[in-house]
Formats: structure tokens, C-alpha cells, sequence
């Protein structure tokens, strides 16, 4: 560490000086991963241990969704169930995981209130501590769709392995959405709340329980699917692992273009807030 | 070599600010709308100054708010000040309390490594120290079950066996974990001044006087955010009981 300078320091280097502490904290945190994946797979472990059947309540809960809203909306939307609860399976398991980094990723800072004032990591460690444990039950309830794929018979082939790109997006996205969600939430309580009302608001916009297609009928109704960030999100890992190829292509440039406006929004955040924010907890 | 260096170091705290950690008190504010009104600034630490170089051991005294555990946390960089800058050199770990980190479903074995994680011990580390700490709680196969089952003692006991296991350059104690505390056996005490020793520099909060000569070469006195006196302990325990006996 710097040594420094005696006396009094004019306020312009200060400011440099924080910043500096600020990206030295982020990348101590990246580097105790020993750390946060602890913390988050411990986080994953509790959540289940003292039920009887532990886990499988990701699967239960997830089926009792899947199956409900599979078999009414299917009839309601004239849709073939052999397609129609593999695509409703996977969109419901990645918009559970967009909205847990939301809702859930929201409260890392104050849910770690305890280890921020008591304890000398830096404070990004909880952030990342947040990020395995959502990441990590979303990988879980994956291997619900990998059942339902059997099921019925969603064709397989070497261009399934491109919902791994896709993935490693809307994982990019988690974890930016958590840093966004942790330090607003910190300081205004409220932006848990108000985002989890503008979810379900989207969940309703976003082809999730009905098919893009039936949307885009309508001339007028494609630009809710086409300027929906969500759609895009969700397309590049379900048509992948639906259809075995690529998405559309402006589904990878829309999902790019997402994480760039969220990484500038999360360095903005990082960058207002740096680690002032125990003062608000 | 270790060294902690505070240069004009201002620490506040905003109070009174209306947070909103309920909807009910979201909703009467007018969800944050309307403007609170009575923040108001309290001025924790005015202007510290100190060193404090390897090999010392510094007492902190002083009335209570006086400042001396903010002045922890502002050495273990959990507060940063708003003016002035903090320089710290060495492995740091704060022992303020022993129990962050522990879980009360997971099993004894497995808060000792959590713990000692979060308290900065390398994985290898804790491999070698796991026994020890083991041993030291004396929980035998106690620590195969969740802690939840354990007693107020038991669970005292492991909490701290695994904090102690530390091995810092510079170790900063908050009075209940300091030397001394009556409520400790004295294997616990005996077990705490070795790890006092071990470390190059000791900085602990206090309020048991009779502790800090035997300990301290050197304490500061704090009162209301300043420091008053800053010297051979035997003096400055001396200014402070006469600072006592003015408020008495």
C-alpha cells in the first residue's frame, strides 16, 4: 500500500484516492472467491436443510407452476403442450432468475449488514456471495427443464451447446442487475419493492406463458416484443435449448446491448455510493 | 512492518435521516417524496491524528461514545472517514464480537471454517488449525450436529476458539473481547494474551483499567470524538481518572 503523504491533501486528490481504494475493494473481493462461494453455497444449503425433502422443493414448486399454467394457457392459446410446456418451462426458470437478482440481489447489502459493520472484507465480497447463491439455485432448477426436454422430446444437437453463450449473458446480467439492486436498495429501501411491482408489470408484456408469435400477429404489438429487453434476455438461452440453434441474431445484439447500459449503470452506482454505503445500513 | 498512520481523520454519522425500512413508513412520508426533514450530523471523530508503529500495544479509554470503537472500525477500513486519510500496512483483523458469520443450522465444523474465512485465514491455514480448534472447544463429537443444538456455553466455546485462532499483524480487540473480562476461564484467558503476543501490533478498546498496565506501553485517551491524551499508559490512566472524578 501507498505511503502517505504528510499533512493535509488538497480535496481533488482525495476524490482520485477513493476512487482508487474503490477498484482496489473490487477486485480484493473478485479474488476471495474461497470466500463468496462459502458464504453463497452455505446460503443455497440452509435455505433447504431442514426441510424433509431439501432441494426438491426447487422442482416441486417449479412443476405445480409449470403444470398449472402449462395445461390452461395451452388450451386457452391453441398451443401444442409437446412445445408449449418445454418453452413455458425454461422462460419461467430464467424470469425467476432475472427476478431473484432483482428482489433477492437487492437486500445483498442489507441482508450482510452484520459483516459489513463487524467484519474487514470488502463490501463487493456480499455481492458475489448473492450472486452464487441465485446462480447457483438457478442451475438446480435447470435440471427440471433437462426432465421436461425428455419428456417430450425437444430436439438436441450441437446447436444446443449455444445456450451456453447465451447463459453466460444473462449471468453477466445477474450479476450486474445484484450490484445495481444492492447499492439502490441500500440507500432507498423502496427500489426492492417498486422493481418487483415493474416485474410483474413485464412478466405480463414479456413471452414467458404465451408463445412471441401469437404477439406478433398483431402489426402493431411487435415492437412490445421487439423493444422488451426481457424477450431477448430469454430468447438467448431458450431457442437454443428449444430449437438447437442459434437465436435471432438482434436477440445477441439486444442482450449485448443490455449488459453494456448495465455495466455503465452499475460503474455509475459503484462509483456514487462507494463504501459510504455501510453509512446507510 | 505493520504500521496503522491516521492524518486528520473526521468520521460522521448522519441520524434522525428517516429511512424507510417499513412501508408503513414509506407510505407516511409520501414514499420518500416529501423530504425528511431533522437530519442531523453527529460528529463521531474530529480530527485524529496518530501513529502507531510495529510492536506497539495501544489501549483505547475513554467515556462511553467517546469514540473508541468507531475509531476501531475506521482502522479496520469498515467506516470510511469523510475527511482526512487512513493508512494501514499488515494483515488486519478486527475482533469486535465472535460471532458474525456463524450459522445456526450448520454444524460446528463447518462455522469453524466459515469463520475462519471471514477472519481471513487462507483455506490451507485452516486445515492446520482445524484440530487445534477442535480441541481447544472441547466440543469433541458436539461438532458433528448444527449449532442450534448447542448450549450458551458450548457455542461460546467454539465462537471463541476459532476467533483466537488468528494469526494478524495488527489485531484490533473491542472491549468484550479484550483480556481480562471476568467472564472468560482462565485457559480462554491465557489463550487470548497468546494471541495478543503474537501479533505485532495490538490496538484494544477498553474499560477495565487494572488490564491495561500489565498490557499496554502505550493508551490514548478519547473524549467526544478527540484525542485528549496520548502517552505511557500509567499517565494517561491517570488523566482519565481525574477526568472521571471532574464529571463525578
Amino acid at each position: 500500500m501507498a505511503v502517505a503523504a504528510p499533512g493535509e491533501q488538497p480535496a481533488r486528490s482525495l476524490v482520485t484516492q477513493e476512487m482508487q481504494t474503490t477498484i482496489r475493494d473490487v477486485v480484493r473481493s473478485a479474488k476471495l472467491w474461497h470466500i463468496w462461494t462459502r458464504l453463497g453455497m452455505q446460503d443455497v444449503r440452509l435455505k433447504f436443510r431442514r426441510s424433509s425433502i431439501g432441494a426438491a422443493w426447487i422442482f416441486v414448486n417449479l412443476a405445480v407452476l409449470v403444470l398449472s399454467i402449462g395445461f390452461i394457457y395451452a388450451n386457452l392459446l391453441g398451443q401444442e403442450p409437446r412445445e408449449f410446456i418445454p418453452y413455458l418451462t425454461i422462460g419461467m426458470i430464467l424470469w425467476g432468475y432475472l427476478t431473484n437478482s432483482i428482489v433477492d440481489g437487492g437486500n445483498a447489502f442489507i441482508n450482510s449488514e452484520g459483516y459489513i459493520k463487524q467484519i474487514s472484507l470488502p463490501i463487493y465480497v456480499y455481492i458475489f456471495r448473492f450472486f452464487v447463491s441465485i446462480s447457483v439455485t438457478t442451475l438446480i432448477t435447470m435440471c427440471a427443464f433437462v426432465i421436461v426436454a425428455v419428456i417430450y422430446r425437444v430436439p438436441v444437437g450441437p446447436g444446443t451447446l449455444l445456450a451456453i453463450p447465451g447463459l453466460l449473458m444473462v449471468m453477466t446480467t445477474s450479476l450486474l442487475l445484484i450490484t445495481i439492486f444492492a447499492h439502490l436498495n441500500a440507500r432507498f429501501r423502496d427500489v426492492a419493492h417498486m422493481a418487483s411491482v415493474g416485474m410483474q408489470v413485464l412478466f405480463f408484456v414479456t413471452p414467458v406463458i404465451f408463445p412471441a408469435h401469437l404477439l406478433r400477429q398483431r402489426r402493431s404489438m411487435a415492437l412490445v416484443i421487439d423493444l422488451n429487453p426481457m424477450y431477448h434476455l430469454l430468447e438467448v438461452i431458450r431457442r437454443p435449448l428449444l430449437s438447437a440453434g442459434p437465436a435471432e441474431w438482434h436477440s445477441y445484439v439486444a442482450a449485448g446491448l443490455v449488459i453494456v447500459v448495465l455495466a455503465a449503470v452499475a460503474t455509475a452506482v459503484i462509483a456514487v455510493f462507494q463504501r459510504r454505503i455501510v453509512f446507510a445500513l | 512492518m505493520a504500521h496503522i498512520q491516521l492524518n486528520n481523520v473526521d468520521l460522521e454519522f448522519q441520524v434522525g435521516a428517516k429511512r424507510h425500512d417499513t412501508l408503513k413508513s414509506a407510505v407516511r412520508s409520501g414514499f420518500g417524496l416529501r423530504r425528511r426533514t431533522e437530519a442531523r450530523t453527529v460528529k463521531a471523530l474530529k480530527g485524529l491524528t496518530l501513529s502507531i508503529r510495529s510492536g506497539e500495544r495501544v489501549g483505547l479509554i475513554g467515556h462511553n461514545g467517546a469514540g473508541k470503537s468507531t475509531l476501531l472500525k475506521v482502522m479496520a477500513g469498515i467506516y470510511p472517514p469523510q475527511r482526512g486519510t487512513v493508512v494501514t500496512e499488515g494483515h488486519m483483523c478486527p475482533l469486535f464480537e465472535f460471532v458474525t458469520g456463524f450459522e445456526m443450522e450448520a454444524t460446528g465444523w463447518e462455522n469453524i471454517r466459515t469463520r475462519a474465512l471471514l477472519l481471513g485465514m487462507s483455506p490451507r491455514e485452516i486445515d492446520r488449525k482445524i484440530d487445534g480448534i477442535a480441541e481447544f472447544s472441547n466440543l469433541g463429537e458436539f461438532l458433528d450436529i448444527p449449532v442450534r443444538h448447542y448450549s450458551t456455553g458450548m457455542f461460546v466455546r467454539l465462537a471463541f476458539a476459532t476467533s483466537t485462532a488468528v494469526d494478524p499483524q495488527i489485531l484490533l480487540l473491542d472491549e468484550v473481547m479484550a483480556a481480562g473480562d471476568a467472564a472468560f476461564i482462565e485457559s480462554a484467558r491465557k489463550r487470548m494474551n497468546e494471541l495478543m503476543l503474537r501479533a505485532s501490533i495490538v490496538v484494544f478498546a477498553s474499560h477495565g483499567l487494572d488490564v491495561l498496565p500489565t498490557f499496554c506501553d502505550r493508551t490514548i485517551l478519547l473524549k467526544q470524538g478527540r484525542i485528549v491524551a496520548d502517552g505511557p499508559t500509567a499517565d494517561v490512566v491517570k488523566a482519565y481518572a481525574e477526568l472521571s472524578a471532574v464529571k463525578a
